[in-house]
Order: structure tokens, then C-alpha cells, then sequence
């Protein structure tokens, strides 16, 4: 039973990491959550989760002579399960994106929803993986003209490899007042639909210095409540496990994507 | 459109056309480049895409093949390159008439966005442009953003031709769904 979403947007800055976490720890209540950050050059999910330290990350996964298991990898944080990645350029240098699949699919086999944190970047291979091989994505989205312009690249990239919008989620806004026409419309275009619409946070600058997840750090804030709510409507599907860790491995064959 | 012919400044075969754009922007170049995609099988031999300038920064779009203009005209120009380019500076007076119209108009960062992809020369562009030029970031432009289907299509076909000869580059066809 696993879902893999790839939370993506097309643009940094939009609050890419906390949203991801934040529908990880809401989802974990109901389920058996694994995130993992798949934005394997610009890491930082190991910042908002207090794994600064951790001793083997994704990065030491990926390399081609890699000798760590891939439990090795996984933290038990808040709930869920966690893979952070390394922030080393060298290690990235040297990380075969294509192992991401093996790594992808050992995940699958055991939890119901697999997160990932993907790149805001469609330039390279290891960019474009994850949303690639994910069943589903949820765009993150702020209600400016190049936020919703690169939302709607990712969502055509990801069409392209089959994957399809779960849904959409507006993140640190300001202005309420012209967000609600701006989500009427935007909701024409993206598929899914609009799972949030969550505030501008002070919250979550403070929880992401804390080390923690906004849901963890300040449970009660609007915007954590935004998040809950959200993953509330986000409808994970039942999948076949193994079906969906064969997807990810390296021998697939198109017609059963 | 109708563009008198100016005094050709260059011509050359680029792979990004965000170097013409760049270059014109530098140069604060008042005049017009056309770009003509060298991939003549997939989108046929007539196809030249021509963007004007006024200092550098873009007003107008006009695609000759297909007769669009605007963000549709980039769309129907812009591709993985190479393009044959041809930049010809004119006076600002032979423009006037051109550049009166709302026709083919175009955002200021909107071609080097949709031909290059090079956010840097976008917000370049962008910083160059006079005040006047500029939609502002508030609800109104967001929603005149997306109040143009046409423009929205444009971006999302862009998509979907680069996802896939990019996967094609990658080797990622496997996944691709068909």
C-alpha cells in the first residue's frame, strides 16, 4: 500500500521543504509516512528536521560503490520517517541520479505514503526524477506571475512522464483579499485541486531555525492548520506495493508506467 | 507587421538565443532580431520568429510562419535550437508606428523567459525596462497572467516539447508516458 507523491514547484523560495514536512507529520497521523529529500543539490531537509549531523544521508545511497544500506539512511523524526540528504557538492558530484530509483523502490516496499521533497529546478536528470517517478505531484504555488508560471512547467514535465496533479497548495501568501480570484482561476489550469491556502509565517522561519518541522514547532499557528487541512483533502491512494517499487526500478518497460 | 529594414549589426548561428537578447540589452540596441530555427524537418523551412526592441528591451513578437504574435508567436519560434539570428538596429522613429499597437506586444522578460530560459536575463531585462513597461506583482497582474489562455497554453506546449526532447537527452524515455 504506498503512494509516492513528489512535492514540487518550479521556483525556489516558495516553501517547498516546510510544506512537504508539514503534509508528512499531518499525514502520519493516519498513516505510514517516509519523506525523503530527492532535491539531491540544493539539500535542506536535514536543517528543518534537526539531522544536521546525520551520518549517512541519500548522497552516501547514490554513489556508485555505495556500501550503506539504505535503512542506514532512514530516521525515525516526528512520526515519520526520514531521509535527509548530505549537502556536500562533492558528494553530489559523484551521486549516480539513476540509483535513485533502487532507493526509491526499497522505500515503496515498506509505507504507505512516500513523500518527495523535489528539486525547484527542471535543468538536469536528477531534477527531474523525482517527479518523474512519483505516482502524483502537489504543486506548491505562491499567487505571484513567475510562481504560477514555473507551477505550470513542472505540471506539464511531470504529465509528460505520466505522473498527475493531486492538487495544488498556495503557500506563504499575503494578501487574502486577491488570493481567492487568483486561486478560482488558477484552478482551470492545474489539476487536482486546490488542497490550501496557507498564510505568510513567522512560524515557520522560527521552527526551520529550531530545527523542527512547523507542525512540531508551532502546531496551533494558521499556517499549520492551513497544512492539516490540506492534508485532509490530499486522498492518498491504495496502491500495490510491489507494483509501485517495480515502477522505480530500472527495467521498466513504458507501457506499464 | 510591417518593419523597415534596418542595418544588420550581426548574423550568426547561436544555441541560446538568450545571447542575441542579451547582446541587444547590453548594447541597448533599438531594432529587431529574427530568429529563424535551424530544425527545418520538425517545424519547416519558413519559420522566423522577429522581436523588436526599443534600448535593448523587447516590445513586440511576431512569428512569419504562422502569423501569431505575442507569447503565441515565441511558442511557435522557440524550440532546442540551434537558430540562425540576425540583428538589425533601426532608428526609434521606424518603429513608432509598430510599436503603437498592442499587437504581438510583449512583456519585457517574456521572450529571453520563453526562448532561454535564463532567469538572470529575465530579471536583467526586467530591471532595464522602463516603469511604464512593467505589470506590477499585485492580484491585477497575476490575474491578467491568467486571464490569457492563450499565453497559458503557450507555456505549457514550451513544457511539454522541452520535457520531452530533454528526456530524449537524459535517456529517461523509459519513463516517458507515451
Amino acid at each position: 500500500m504506498v503512494e509516492a507523491f513528489a512535492v514540487a514547484s518550479g521556483k525556489g523560495g516558495t516553501g517547498k521543504t516546510t510544506s512537504t514536512l508539514a503534509l508528512g507529520m499531518a499525514l502520519a497521523e493516519t498513516h505510514d509516512v517516509t519523506v525523503v529529500d530527492a532535491d539531491t543539490g540544493m539539500a535542506n531537509l536535514l536543517f528543518h528536521t534537526g539531522l544536521d549531523e546525520a551520518t549517512t544521508t541519500l548522497h552516501d545511497l547514490l554513489i556508485a560503490d555505495a556500501d550503506a544500506d539504505v535503512s542506514d539512511a532512514v530516521y525515525e523524526r516526528f512520526g515519520m520517517k526520514v531521509v535527509p540528504c548530505g549537502t556536500s557538492l562533492a558528494a553530489f558530484r559523484e551521486a549516480d541520479p539513476e540509483r535513485l530509483r533502487d532507493v526509491v523502490a526499497t522505500l515503496a516496499a515498506d509505507t504507505d505514503v512516500l513523500l518527495l521533497d523535489s528539486p525547484a529546478a527542471l535543468g538536469s536528470k536528477s531534477a527531474v526524477l523525482p517527479i518523474a517517478l512519483a505516482d502524483r505531484t502537489v504543486i506548491v504555488l505562491q499567487p505571484t506571475v513567475p510562481a504560477l508560471s514555473d507551477g505550470l512547467k513542472v505540471q506539464e514535465y511531470a504529465r509528460s512522464y505520466g505522473t498527475s496533479t493531486a492538487g495544488t497548495l498556495f503557500n506563504r501568501v499575503r494578501d487574502d483579499e486577491a488570493v481567492d480570484r487568483v486561486v478560482d482561476q488558477a484552478e482551470e489550469y492545474f489539476g487536482g485541486e486546490t488542497l490550501g491556502v496557507v498564510p505568510e509565517s513567522e512560524a515557520a522561519r522560527a521552527a526551520r531555525r529550531a530545527g523542527e518541522p512547523l507542525l512540531a514547532h508551532a502546531p496551533d499557528s494558521p499556517a499549520s492548520q492551513a497544512f492539516r487541512e490540506a492534508a485532509r483533502r490530499l486522498e492518498v491512494r491504495e496502491g500495490e506495493s510491489e507494483a509501485v517499487a517495480a515502477r522505480f526500478q530500472s527495467a521498466v518497460i513504458p507501457d506499464e508506467v | 507587421m510591417n518593419i523597415p529594414r534596418g542595418e544588420l549589426h550581426r548574423s550568426r548561428v547561436v544555441d541560446d538565443p538568450g545571447t542575441t537578447l542579451s547582446l541587444a540589452l547590453d548594447r541597448q540596441l533599438t531594432g529587431y532580431a529574427v530568429f529563424e530555427p535551424q530544425d527545418a524537418v520538425l517545424l519547416g523551412e519558413e519559420t522566423r520568429g522577429v522581436v523588436t526592441f526599443e534600448d535593448g528591451v523587447p516590445v513586440l513578437a511576431y512569428c512569419t510562419d504562422t502569423d501569431s504574435g505575442g507569447a503565441e508567436a515565441l511558442a511557435d519560434v522557440a524550440g532546442p535550437g540551434p537558430f540562425r539570428v540576425e540583428l538589425y538596429e533601426l532608428d526609434a522613429s521606424a518603429l513608432e508606428d509598430a510599436h503603437a499597437s498592442d499587437d504581438c506586444r510583449v512583456s519585457p522578460g517574456l521572450p529571453a523567459e520563453r526562448l532561454s530560459g535564463d532567469r538572470a536575463l529575465v530579471t536583467r531585462t526586467r530591471d532595464a525596462a522602463p516603469e511604464d513597461r512593467l505589470g506590477t506583482d499585485d492580484g491585477t497582474a497575476v490575474e491578467d497572467f491568467l486571464a490569457d489562455e492563450s499565453q497559458i497554453e503557450a507555456i505549457r506546449e514550451q513544457a511539454r516539447e522541452e520535457a520531452r526532447s530533454r528526456a530524449e537527452e537524459w535517456g529517461l524515455t523509459d519513463v516517458l508516458d507515451d
